[in-house]
């Protein structure tokens, strides 16, 4: 009796012991001797968020290309308690989101459900759960046949967030959804490009994604005060290096009027040829790669 | 004999009882007529056919029972009026056992003796108890348990004298006995009956109910009281002459001879035999009619027997005893409980291991390979948690009821017998309260070790204890209630699941409570009826804390608030409010009357939102109730109000950002200063209770009712908004209330209105509401006349 009250108290004891977190003052002095950088235009960066057309356009490509569905390309819903800041959250929507179009591209229903519940939860994290009603969605899920809508729904959604996230003056949310989205969208063209070097409509592509980097590289410099921010911009900068060795050249040539079906069509003869090489497809590859994995890691 | 004498000499004593009249709560007259008048140092005996009224008469003249017409006095004192002054002066030995069974019989007898005698030493309790024990012959099995009727370690004799010590001990001055020689062989009982009359010689009044007593038994009695079917009395003197009354009564030959004149013997069932006499019909044939029926005999009674009432002594009546204060008998009490308990090794064993065994279940079973994958548990996304809280409440409550449910209940008889102690009940409810909270206390510390060790929930032992144990508490209170108010173990156990169920319906957890009928749901506040739940309180108290307190939270709660809070304003309120001023603004100049309530209706909630709120660019020197009344509402308000709710929303967008900013900052801190955010996460932070306390299932995340805006989401972020000073009400999980003006954190305001009802009920307890509610039922007259449903030719 005395034996097992002696390890209850000792039980009870350790079960008291609690981390070793360094308490608010140390945090709140710590805080003194970070200045706040100067205020962003909003509106600047809002105008730019909207020329950067979906990353799910590339996973359309792919299907067209034949390629066949690859789920180990894909970031796994178990990675989901890993994020745990507002910055590993909105860029990793942004890759569950592209993650949750390729699914959806091949109507793999199974997984595109798995990456469902990741991004409700993960907009939950980040006050941008109303725009997923979790009850329609679980209704929907029961049913297979539903999927289809369901996926639509939840594209759709991530529109309306990009939109809410703006008006909120969350743009910086906005911008890592969007890079995270694309970046996921580069690992999976890429590799699915060093796999089959000869798909040159893939390549060119991955070319033409420089015009969207830059942009991207712009609005990542207005957040430089961020440390988040700014080592992604590193990382992004050192992309772009590899996509400066692309050319992309456009000829421009007179549009002409022709009458097809008794409807005047204008055409546009201008033409873009972009000069990818290999070697170029290989750097970009292992590039975006890296990056990738500092983010969904 | 010498001693004898000089002793009846010096004791003061009479006893003069007239019960005109006994009514049973039924409305049958018990007794009728019976007068009785005593001194000291005398046997009575009381006989009479079955239900002919002894034991009736023996609980009336010992003042258990309250005569419908008469009184009863002793030494002048009123046995029901003048309580205090004849306190001690009776003993009253039932026929049931009212032994403790777990408790060996010097134990039973010392721990009567130390409620009697406060002045005592160890020592002379020591040999008072030794001498009572030599007396009665039980000398030699005093460290004996006393054992339950079905499993005796000791003789019914035994026990009978055991029984009969118990009283003797505190030497009343007037005893009663019912029934003391029934079981017992010829032997023992007249070794009981001998007793008794040593006793009665030391100068003791002692009245006896027996039932077909031997010859030798029922001479040794000084006067014999016999009663008859009806409860009227019917002889009243020495037992001897007693035959020859009623032999000469019915014209019997021999009548003057009451005993056998060679050997002495008397036999009382001769006196029976006549009473009873029936009437024999033309064949010989006794028939259903008696001869002299009991009114015939009562008349005769009367005639014979005139009583005196002997003279009132005009001083206190002898009594030795002399009761310890109430903090002693608490002790008393509880030391002799805790004893019985401990010796009980079943009750022990299955209280003590109940806890743990059911934790080790319950924490078994909903422990799963949690973590996204399946690969390993981690307690961050363990969904059963909240449904583990929720039950170990539900466990708490129940092994609270359990062990309590029957405390009263077992203790009725021996509360009896004390009764005439006169002994503190508040003294006797502590003592059981006090020994229940310790057993609880040990059974929930066992739950929530064995629980929280093996679903890995880290650093809230103390906080689940202490709401566990509070729960607990609640229960063994509530538990004694019931069991202080019910007559049988069996409906304190059908009780159980009506007391348990609502607990578990009005929780919070099963089902929502804006989803429960209208009748008693409030939007946005937890109903009234739930509010009287235990389980409620505890829930909330217990969901609140992990949440805001566990290792990872609890640095970052205050900013999280500070963030739901502005983002729920610059989210939702904002465009909700801007959208109602639009509508007034479009509508305020209409005559209709639906559309000037409404618009009255949308000012009033503005200004409800408004009036505390500290952002007020714009109106700063504007009375905005003023403004916001429907008649000096104006285009220029309107418009004021439009860029109002414009600048609000950037106002708390900022805010907004700013805390959002100050997490991140906080998390990137800690893991600058070696912290694993993530580790930390999964170690303290539970999501699936996260999203109960956010309530992140909403639909509706921001609702009208009654004229107030309701926001649904984040109740775990919200700030209390009390009505007036008192109003404690908020939706669930709030994570302070009001109190008396002052924000308590819940867990604390919840703990405080659980003890709270502890309180109240240990009020009703003690003043045995619940009981006497019970009884007032009991009263309502159910007919019970039998309609047989066949037809009769």
């Amino acid at each position: 009796m005395r034996v097992f009250l002696i390890s209850l108290l000792a039980l009870f004891l350790t079960a008291c012991g609690s981390g070793k977190k360094p308490d608010e003052q140390a945090f709140l002095n710590s805080l003194d001797s970070v200045k706040s950088g100067p205020t962003i235009d909003e509106e600047v960066i809002n105008s730019i968020l909207q020329q950067i057309p979906s990353p799910l356009e590339i996973s359309v490509l792919l299907k067209e290309s034949g390629t066949k569905y690859n789920a180990g390309m894909l970031n796994t819903p178990d990675n989901l308690p890993k994020y745990n800041s507002n910055y590993k959250k909105a860029l990793n929507l942004g890759v569950f989101g592209t993650d949750l179009g390729y699914t959806n591209i091949y109507e793999q229903n199974q997984d595109g459900i798995k990456y469902l519940s990741s991004i409700k939860s993960l907009a939950d994290g980040l006050n941008i759960g109303q725009f997923f009603d979790i009850e329609t969605i679980g209704r929907l899920a029961t049913n297979s046949k539903n999927l289809d809508s369901l996926l639509l729904i939840t594209t759709q959604n991530f529109n309306s967030i990009n939109h809410y996230l703006q008006t909120q003056s969350r743009a910086n949310l906005s911008v890592l959804l969007l890079i995270g989205g694309w970046v996921e969208a580069m690992q999976i063209t890429c590799q699915v490009a060093a796999k089959d070097m000869k798909n040159k409509e893939l390549q060119e592509k991955i070319g033409e994604q420089k015009i969207i980097l830059e942009q991207i590289v712009l609005l990542l410099s207005f957040y430089k005060d961020d440390a988040n921010m700014a080592s992604l911009l590193n990382d992004m900068n050192e992309l772009k290096v590899a996509f400066d060795k692309i050319n992309i050249t456009y000829t421009y040539k007179e549009s002409t009027m022709e009458i097809i079906d008794g409807v005047a069509v204008i055409k546009d003869n201008s033409s873009t040829t972009i000069n990818v090489t290999n070697e170029d497809i290989e750097a970009i590859r292992t590039l975006t790669n890296s990056i990738r994995n500092k983010i969904i890691g | 004999m010498a001693h004898f004498n000089e002793e009846i000499k010096t004791t003061k004593l009479s006893f003069n009882a007239n019960v005109e009249e006994f009514k049973f709560p039924n409305g049958a007259i018990g007794l009728r007529d019976v007068l009785i008048a005593e001194g000291p140092g005398k046997l009575i005996g009381i006989m009479g056919a079955s239900g002919a009224g002894k034991t009736t008469l023996l609980l009336t003249l010992a003042g258990l029972e309250k005569p419908s017409k008469g009184e009863i006095l002793i030494n002048g004192f009123d046995i029901h009026n003048e309580k205090d002054k004849i306190q001690g002066v009776i003993g009253f030995v039932s026929q049931d056992d009212l032994l403790i069974e777990e408790l060996t019989v010097y134990q039973n007898l010392y721990y009567n003796a130390k409620l009697c005698f406060a002045t005592f030493t160890e020592a002379q309790l020591h040999e008072r108890v030794m001498a009572t024990l030599e007396n009665l012959g039980l000398d030699q099995r005093k460290d004996l348990t006393v054992g339950s009727v079905l499993d005796k370690k000791i003789s019914g004799g035994q026990r009978k004298r055991l029984n009969i010590a118990l009283e003797l001990i505190r030497e009343p001055a007037i005893l009663f006995l019912d029934e003391p020689t029934s079981g017992l062989s010829s032997r023992d009982s007249e070794n009981v009956i001998d007793l008794l009359k040593e006793l009665s010689l030391k100068g003791k009044l002692i009245f006896v109910v027996i039932h077909q007593p031997s010859s030798d038994i029922y001479k040794m009695f000084d006067k014999m009281v016999i009663m008859d079917t009806g409860g009227y009395p019917a002889y009243y003197g020495a037992p001897v002459e007693a035959v020859s009354y009623f032999k000469k009564a019915t014209h019997q030959v021999d009548s003057n001879r009451g005993q056998c004149e060679t050997c002495g013997n008397v036999n009382p069932e001769q006196i029976f035999n006549i009473i009873e006499a029936k009437v024999v019909d033309e064949y010989g044939q006794p028939t259903n009619k008696r001869k002299v029926t009991p009114p015939q005999w009562h008349d005769k009674y009367k005639e014979r027997f005139k009583i005196n009432r002997i003279e009132d002594v005009k001083e206190e009546p002898p009594s030795t005893l002399n009761i310890p204060s109430r903090f002693k008998q608490t002790a008393i009490f509880a030391t002799r409980d805790f004893l019985s308990k401990l010796s009980n090794k079943q009750y022990l064993l299955i209280n003590l291991l109940e806890a743990p065994l059911l934790a080790a279940i319950l924490a078994f079973i909903i422990k799963y390979k949690s973590a996204p994958g399946g690969k390993e548990y981690i307690f961050r996304f363990n969904d059963n948690f909240p449904a583990f809280l929720l039950m170990s409440i539900i466990v708490a409550l129940f092994m609270g009821l359990t062990v309590s449910a029957e405390e009263i209940i077992r203790d009725r008889k021996i509360l009896k017998r004390e009764s005439f102690l006169n002994l503190s009940w508040n003294s006797y409810l502590i003592s059981k309260l006090a020994i229940l909270f310790l057993l609880s206390a040990i059974q929930t510390l066992t739950f929530v070790i064995i629980g929280n060790v093996i679903l890995e929930i880290h650093g809230m032992t103390f906080a689940f204890w202490f709401v566990l144990f509070t729960t607990s508490c609640l229960a063994n209170v509530l538990g004694l209630n019931i069991s202080s108010a019910f007559n049988s173990a069996v409906t304190v156990y059908v009780m159980i699941p009506l007391l348990l169920i609502p607990q578990m319906i009005l929780s919070g957890l099963l089902f929502n409570f804006d989803k429960l009928n209208g009748i008693i749901a409030t939007k946005g506040k937890v109903p009234v009826v739930a509010d009287l739940m235990t389980s409620r309180w505890a829930y909330e108290a217990m969901a609140t804390y992990q949440f805001k307190n566990n290792d990872y939270e609890a640095t970052l709660f205050k900013y999280e608030k500070e963030e739901a809070k502005a983002d729920f304003k610059a989210a939702y309120l904002a465009d909700e409010l801007k959208k109602r001023n639009l509508f007034v603004l479009e509508n305020f100049e209409s005559k209709n009357d639906s559309l000037k309530k409404l618009v009255a209706m949308n000012l009033s909630i503005i200004d409800d939102n408004l009036k505390n709120e500290p952002f007020r660019m714009g109106f700063e020197k504007i009375d905005l109730s003023n403004a916001l009344d429907p008649k000096n509402y104006s285009k220029a308000v309107g418009a004021l109000l439009n860029n109002y709710f414009e600048e609000y929303r950037k106002y708390y967008q900022k805010i907004y950002n700013e805390n959002v900013s100050l997490i991140e900052k906080r998390m990137a801190f800690d893991e600058k200063n070696g912290v694993n955010i993530n580790h930390e996460k999964n170690k303290y932070y539970n999501e699936s209770l996260a999203d109960l306390v956010k309530n992140i299932t909403t639909k509706e995340r921001l609702l009208e009712y009654k004229g107030k805006l309701i926001q649904q989401i984040n109740p775990i972020f919200q700030e209390t908004n009390p009505s007036n000073v008192m109003d404690y009400r908020t939706a669930f999980f709030l994570p302070q209330k009001n109190l008396a003006g002052i924000n308590v954190d819940t867990y604390w305001f919840n703990l405080l209105v659980i003890w709270m009802m502890a309180l109240l009920l240990y009020i009703a307890l003690y003043f045995e509401w619940l009981r006497n509610l019970i009884d007032l039922f009991g009263k309502v007259n159910i007919p019970n006349k039998v309609t047989i449903p066949f037809k009769r030719k």
